[in-house]
């Protein structure tokens, strides 16, 4: 049974496969402070419960004013390189991760924007259907944390209100240290806690934090995405997910192989 | 025009000069005080003293000697520094009047000052680096991009499948064939063949993609690399049909949640 639940076409390389709900940065702001996944979650994967086409995948946007370096946030985590040159992002750029979560292939699709004004009427049309709203600064400079609000409301206004996990990511953590630091970052907390998001302090340039927040992001993505999903199926239509499943897996005339394009066609 | 012009009036005086120098010492005296030249007042010193010493020996010449050729000296040293200056004033104005030239050349034809309103912006057209092109150019060569970029990663993930094992390199020919016939196409077993390339097949990837996740089990040998129409976050705009029915609007990404939403209204997954 697991090797129709597995990811299929490429395996998701190991650093991408998540089995327990990875901790927070600090639990002075975060968004869940639960060591394990809901026991929903893991129940589900057991019944084998969850293969949705709404499961797989969430849009994750990342926002933030110019060269505080989102994209070079996404680049370490994406391709893990970091490039030392400044390259202003023109409009939007994607990249796709896939992981395995809890046995379950899932996927985000990673909005880099651009932060120069100019560019803002291009990337706010890509702010819509954001399930994550990561709002970036540079943490060397405080008037980014200060525009991060402005951020967050632009992106917000495109959503619906409370369906978004909000995170608030400092970068350049390399840059600082000691005092400075703590310095910047309880005042980071102040604001994210202001915005109901959870706070990191990552560095693009070492990779510090960069895989244990996005991993935290697809994470706590994925539960809510399995939660909202089964509360649907369990109030609407209780029968129709499991029905679904037991139509595909009863489809005699398909073989075994069948499944796999499946999963991956869905995830 | 200007520079010859000077060098004939230059010309000019020199023929004056050759003149008075032809007319002999007394020319000098019959010059105009701004034309006189140190030269000028060495010949009227010549001429002076010359009759001078015609009216003899008496004392009281002797005492006007002094007091003529006092006064001569002072007046070459007035010509001197005279000349001096007008020299230097004179490159100055050739150098003016070049200026002013250069200026009313560059000056705008007519109209002299050209009124913009609060939001206009002057453009140079001889700049290479001027703003070209529009928001919806721009618009929609990104969108290209990323439709470009989803099916790129498409076919990486089709690629790593193959190099994976996940998918045989060859299907077995009555497999494939079976599969073929659920998707009838007029073509030959030899074109067949050639379509297998992933070159080939790039091009067709959305649209298979738009048919879906059914469409995916049915045909799992081609579609089993497709990641799914959630993962294809913008749509090219050739694929209008697929994109209606995702109930995407035009200019806005088609993102996993449009699609979402349009196919499975009934359901409402997403929010």
């Amino acid at each position: 049974m697991k090797s129709s639940l597995t990811p299929l076409g490429p395996p998701v390389s190991r650093d991408r496969i998540i089995d327990t709900l990875p901790k927070w940065y600090t639990p002075d702001a975060c968004l869940q402070l639960r060591e394990h996944f809901h026991g929903q979650v893991s129940a589900a994967y057991q019944r084998r419960n969850t293969g949705t086409v709404g499961l797989k995948l969430s849009k994750v946007v990342v926002v933030g004013d110019l060269y505080v370096g989102k994209t070079s946030l996404i680049h370490r985590f994406c391709k893990n390189v970091f490039d030392r040159d400044y390259k202003a992002t023109i409009g939007v750029d994607f990249e796709i991760e896939r992981f395995e979560i809890a046995g379950i292939p899932y996927s985000l699709q990673i909005w880099d924007t651009a932060g120069q004004e100019k560019f803002k009427c291009i990337a706010s049309a890509y702010y819509r259907g954001a399930q994550v709203i990561i709002t970036a600064f540079d943490l060397t400079d405080v008037q980014t944390l200060e525009h991060t609000r402005q951020w967050l409301e632009d992106a917000l206004r495109e959503n619906e209100m409370g369906s978004c996990f909000i995170f608030l990511v400092g970068t350049k953590k390399d840059l600082l240290s000691g005092a400075a630091c703590e310095q910047a970052e309880a005042e980071a907390v102040h604001l994210a806690n202001e915005m109901q998001a959870e706070y990191w302090s990552v560095s693009a340039k070492t990779g510090e934090n960069v895989k244990a927040f996005f991993s935290r992001v697809a994470a706590l993505a994925f539960e809510q995405s399995v939660l909202q999903d089964l509360e649907k199926r369990n109030s609407t239509q209780p029968q129709v997910g499991d029905g679904d499943l037991i139509r595909m897996e009863g489809n005699s005339s398909e073989t075994q192989e069948s499944k796999r394009p499946f999963s991956l066609g869905c995830c | 025009m200007e520079e010859p012009r000077v060098r004939e009036e230059e010309e000019d005086e020199d023929e004056e000069e050759d003149g008075e120098d032809e007319a002999g010492p007394e020319g000098a005296l019959g010059k105009s005080a701004l034309q006189l030249t140190a030269e000028d007042v060495y010949d009227i010193s010549y001429v002076v003293g010359r009759e001078l010493m015609a009216l003899g020996s008496d004392p009281r010449v002797t005492q006007l000697q002094f007091k003529i050729v006092r006064v001569l000296e002072l007046l070459e040293a007035l010509v001197s520094e005279g000349g001096l200056e007008a020299e230097a004033l004179r490159l100055e104005r050739d150098s003016l009047r070049q200026e002013v030239r250069a200026l009313r050349g560059e000056a705008p034809p007519a109209g002299g000052q050209v009124d913009l309103g609060p939001d206009k912006m002057v453009v140079d057209l001889t700049d290479p680096n001027r703003p070209r092109f529009t928001l919806q150019e721009l618009k929609e060569v990104l969108q290209e991009r990323n439709a470009l970029k989803a099916q790129l990663l498409l076919a990486q993930e089709e690629l790593r499948c193959y190099q994976s094992g996940l998918i045989p390199p060859r299907e077995g020919p009555g497999g494939r064939q079976e599969k073929e016939a659920a998707v009838p196409r007029p073509r030959s077993a030899d074109h067949r063949k050639g379509e297998r390339t992933i070159m080939k097949k790039l091009p067709r990837c959305p649209g298979r993609l738009g048919q879906g996740c059914k469409a995916a089990s049915r045909r799992p040998g081609v579609e089993g690399t497709c990641v799914g129409q959630g993962h294809l976050p913008p749509r090219p705009p050739t694929l209008g049909s697929t994109m209606r029915r995702m109930s995407c609007t035009q200019g806005q990404p088609c993102s996993q949640l449009g699609a979402v939403k349009g196919k499975t209204k009934d359901k409402k997954i997403w929010y």
